[in-house]
């Protein structure tokens, strides 16, 4: 019997993972307001080294308190947060899964800048508001970048030195390096606005500073956008990126010195087609007011949230472009990125059946496939496949409640079906991220 | 004390967004809040620029309490046609003067009160119309009487409308669909106004159903105190069996009237408060009446002269006419002489004196309670003895004769009671040059049945007022002929 692709090794320039599911990023507010990492954190980290991943790429790293997305996030911002990187590095490892820090700087995206953030505005390419929650920017000044330029360096060391097993730019979803790449949102008249080089240069610029610091020997992959639909909610908004722009903006990063690619969709997040699937307005209802003193249209969305009169408004535009397919929602587009760049393309987007991921890799979409959804919903998704399984018994269903969760509650399930409608059950399968797996 | 709790940005960025939108919101709201005014509120009449039109169609204030929406009002000739004099003649078929391109027949306004309201003005009681013959076209007469014009017929059209079955909201608004369209809101007001207007009307015609046991006015008159006692004062009408029915008068040149004893039995000396009054009768109220426009009609009226007779006149008869004139009639009739204006004791004067019993003392008190708390409130009402010797400008347009309109012409004033006719029509207004006055012997025109008016019924008497009957043929001929250039 020919070996299974899901399980060959996967090679980059620095680093080889034992099998080619990664767990893509995400996580919930598991940690202390003010950045330092928590036990809890390491719990979530350990169910999926357990489940038999061969990769984690840990959530948002915010590289600053300015550049954070929610609160309750272990930071990279500073040495003293070594120690804790490291205890969760050498957990993961303990499951001979390799675990790649993803380094953030959120933006304008800062969905709850928390308290120390209450009287500055997000820095971003832009001093316009974003289109969905309202979140207010100012546009960085040349010194400003330089700032978070040395910050993505001096985080990329921290990660290093913490033993990790590589970094991860965060440059897509609409987070700060996406709002520099990004032509529907990045306005500037200087030389890191207006052509694609331009808009490239700060992404570019981190690059090289990162590699600077940490060497050519540590593995460093970027995450992008393949295109940006910045227009699929916000129909009044320009369309952003294309994917032939990516192409180029992908074969600048390798050209960097970029060791991988991590391919995804969307100039915002959440966007329509990242994470694909619904939006359980039901929930967001429950969960989004906490988000109303951040932006300037939050009181609006969170009323088209709990008003069931207004859902159809918000339901009409968050599906109106959505395709049919979830599965492999991006590996077209991962396809063409990979055809013309050399280094290992991985690509997310609801991946959750075996036969699929080989398809798509074997065909060449991708490398490894990246996973966050359906290994939330079964943590031991590899173990499923590795038992000769094509998908799990109670699979994803896409529903994004985790999604709207994840802004106020434990990150977790919430697709009560999947726990055959026991409450208590799911919450309590919720809850085991609190407990350490002794 | 410093305030160490700056706003955040999304804080100034909303305070300033809510101030643009409350801005937005308080516009909008005002625009929305004009058009309903403008539609709904603004108890606007239709204005005229030129007096006549004024006088013609222009408000006095009687919508506001006592119109009738506009479509209800056109429709219920189409609804009830078998209820018309002349079916297929619509209000017309009551003697009102429609002209052509005007919406309502003269001598009613619109105003806008929520939707658009009917109501009376002065010119329904005081235009008429003089044929030179049956062919001819009629000369409208701005403040002659309204010699045609039915007015208990028309209230009695109205109220039959009211008391009909047929007459419900589903009914009236078909009626109003087949001759326009009322847009959702318009419709849902006439579906409360229809049912309204239906009761109204139907009080109204319980207030005034003592009118059915006294003698019909017929065209040209009117009952001046009586309904006003029923409707103004609710005074309980089946105690009271006076007939106060009497001839319009006519209305122009009124400055010269002034402090003179006005109204037929001559109880009040004031032109502006018996305006007041008469218009208490178009339908204002106290509250209502438009003060403004009523003025402008007073003013006008102060010195309208007097329609100078259009026929021709034999000027030597009429200077001979002009010396009877002087010796036996200017003594009470002239401006300026001693009695003009003055009452005439029903002993002496020994005319009809139901319209003298009719206007009573307790109508009297009540009276003098009207325009309470405005500057204008009654203070002139007297009770008299008798009837007012009236000035006789345009006498040629003012017949029939007497008080209560029981002399066809002129000339037949001039005759001994007995020698008076004792039936005559009224209504045709063919003039009779000859005898002064219109033609009294024709009974029907073209399907129109005149008023066939019996000087043997109560309050009918064309008794009285002798003066003149002695004089010769000759001079009598000539007194008329004299009359003519009054």
């Amino acid at each position: 019997m020919a070996l299974d692709i899901i399980f060959e090794p996967l090679k980059f320039r620095n680093l080889t993972v034992k099998n080619r599911i990664f767990r893509s990023n995400i996580s919930g507010r598991f940690d202390c307001y003010n950045g330092v990492g928590t036990q809890t954190r390491i719990n979530w980290e350990e169910k999926f080294a357990r489940g038999g991943v061969g990769a984690i790429i840990s959530s948002h790293v915010p590289i600053s308190v300015r550049g954070r997305i929610l609160p309750n996030y272990a930071f990279i911002d500073d040495d003293d947060k070594i120690p804790f990187w490291r205890k969760l590095g050498e957990k993961v490892h303990e499951y001979d899964c390799k675990y790649i820090m993803q380094l953030s700087h959120g933006g304008r995206q800062r969905d709850v800048g928390g308290v120390e953030n209450t009287f500055n505005k997000a820095l971003s390419s832009t001093d316009t508001t974003d289109s969905f929650h309202g979140l207010l920017c100012q546009a960085m000044t040349r010194d400003e970048i330089k700032m978070v330029v040395q910050q993505f360096a001096d985080a990329a060391r921290r990660a290093r030195e913490a033993g990790l097993d590589g970094v991860e730019l965060h440059a897509c979803n609409g987070y700060l390096i996406n709002q520099f790449l990004s032509s529907a949102i990045n306005n500037r008249k200087d030389e890191y606005g207006g052509s694609l080089e331009n808009r490239t240069r700060f992404l570019l610029e981190i690059i090289k500073a990162v590699r600077a610091t940490v060497g050519d020997d540590f593995h460093f992959q970027v995450k992008l956008s393949a295109v940006d639909h910045n227009n699929a909610l916000a129909f009044w908004e320009k369309k952003g990126n294309t994917l032939e722009d990516s192409v180029q903006v992908s074969q600048w990063i390798e050209a960097a010195g970029v060791d991988a690619l991590h391919v995804s969709y969307g100039s915002t997040f959440p966007h329509p087609w990242n994470p694909p699937g619904g939006f359980p307005l039901d929930h967001a209802a429950r969960t989004y007011g906490g988000m109303i003193p951040s932006g300037v249209f939050a009181f609006r969305n969170f009323l088209l949230f709990r008003y069931r009169l207004l859902r159809p408004i918000f339901k009409f535009l968050w599906t109106r472009t959505q395709p049919d397919e979830i599965e492999g929602i991006n590996a077209d587009e991962a396809q063409e990125i990979k055809k013309h760049v050399k280094i290992p393309v991985l690509v997310t987007g609801g991946f959750q059946t075996a036969s699929y991921i080989r398809k798509c890799i074997s065909e060449g979409s991708c490398d490894g496939v990246t996973i966050a959804r359906p290994l939330v919903a079964n943590n031991d998704l590899v173990k499923i496949y590795a038992a000769g399984k094509d998908s799990p018994d109670k699979p994803c269903t896409y529903c994004n409640k985790c999604l709207v969760h994840a802004i106020s509650d434990p990150l977790g399930c919430y697709e009560l079906s999947r726990y055959d409608g026991d409450y208590d059950r799911m919450i309590k399968e919720i809850m085991t991220v609190f407990t350490p797996a002794y | 004390m410093r305030d160490y709790e700056p706003m955040t940005s999304v804080e100034f960025a909303e305070r300033r967004r809510v101030g643009k939108y409350l801005l937005i919101i308080i516009f909008v709201l005002a625009i929305l809040a004009s058009l309903l005014f403008w539609k709904f509120v603004p108890n606007a009449p239709i204005d005229y620029v030129g007096i006549t039109d004024h006088f013609k169609y222009g408000s006095i204030g009687a919508e506001p309490a006592n119109g009738i929406p506009y479509w209800i009002w056109k429709v219920l000739p189409d609804m009830f046609p078998e209820k018309l004099p002349a079916p297929g003649k619509g209000y017309e078929s009551f003697g009102l003067i429609q002209e052509p391109g005007r919406e309502t027949p003269i001598g009613f306004s619109v105003r806008r009160v929520i939707v658009d309201r009917v109501g009376m003005n002065c010119a329904l009681c005081h235009t008429g119309t003089v044929r030179d013959t049956p062919q001819s076209q009629p000369r409208i007469i701005l403040g002659m009487p309204a010699n045609k014009f039915d007015l208990q017929g028309y209230a009695r059209f109205l109220y039959a409308c009211a008391l009909d079955d047929r007459f419900t909201v589903d009914n009236v608004l078909q009626a109003i669909q087949r001759r326009t369209h009322l847009n959702p809101l318009d419709r849902l007001i006439y579906r409360e106004a229809i049912w309204r207007t239906r009761e109204v009307l139907i009080e109204q015609a319980r207030l005034l159903s003592f009118m059915d046991s006294r003698p019909d006015w017929g065209p040209g008159r009117v009952d001046t105190f009586n309904p006003y006692k029923a409707l103004q004062f609710n005074f309980p009408m089946r105690l009271d069996h006076t007939i106060g029915t009497v001839d319009l008068p006519v209305i122009w040149n009124q400055r010269p009237r002034e402090g003179l004893q006005l109204h037929w039995d001559g109880n009040n000396t004031s032109v502006v408060e018996r305006n007041k009054s008469a218009a208490l009768g178009a339908g204002v109220t106290p509250v209502t009446i438009d003060i403004a426009r009523l003025k402008r009609i007073e003013d006008w009226l102060w010195d309208l002269p007097a329609p100078r007779y259009p026929y021709v006149i034999n000027e030597t008869l009429a200077a001979k006419g002009e010396a009877v004139y002087q010796k036996h009639c200017a003594s009470c009739h002239a401006f300026g002489a001693a009695l003009v204006g003055r009452v005439t004791p029903i002993d002496k004067i020994g005319t009809d004196r139901q319209r003298l019993d009719s206007y009573t003392y307790e109508l009297l008190e009540n009276q003098n309670t009207l325009y309470a708390g405005y500057p204008w409130r009654f203070s002139h009402f007297r009770k008299t003895d008798g009837y007012a010797n009236m000035p006789l400008d345009g006498v040629w347009l003012r017949a029939p004769f007497l008080h209560n309109g029981s002399v066809p012409t002129l000339r037949d004033l001039l005759e001994p009671p007995d020698k008076r006719p004792k039936e005559f029509y009224r209504g045709y207004d063919v003039f009779d040059p000859i005898k002064l006055g219109f033609i009294t012997d024709v009974s029907e025109e073209n399907g129109h049945k005149f008023f066939k008016y019996d000087t043997t019924l109560l309050g009918n008497s064309n008794a009285g007022h002798v003066y003149g009957t002695s004089l010769s043929t000759e001079e009598k001929d000539a007194l008329v002929e004299y009359m003519k250039k009054l």
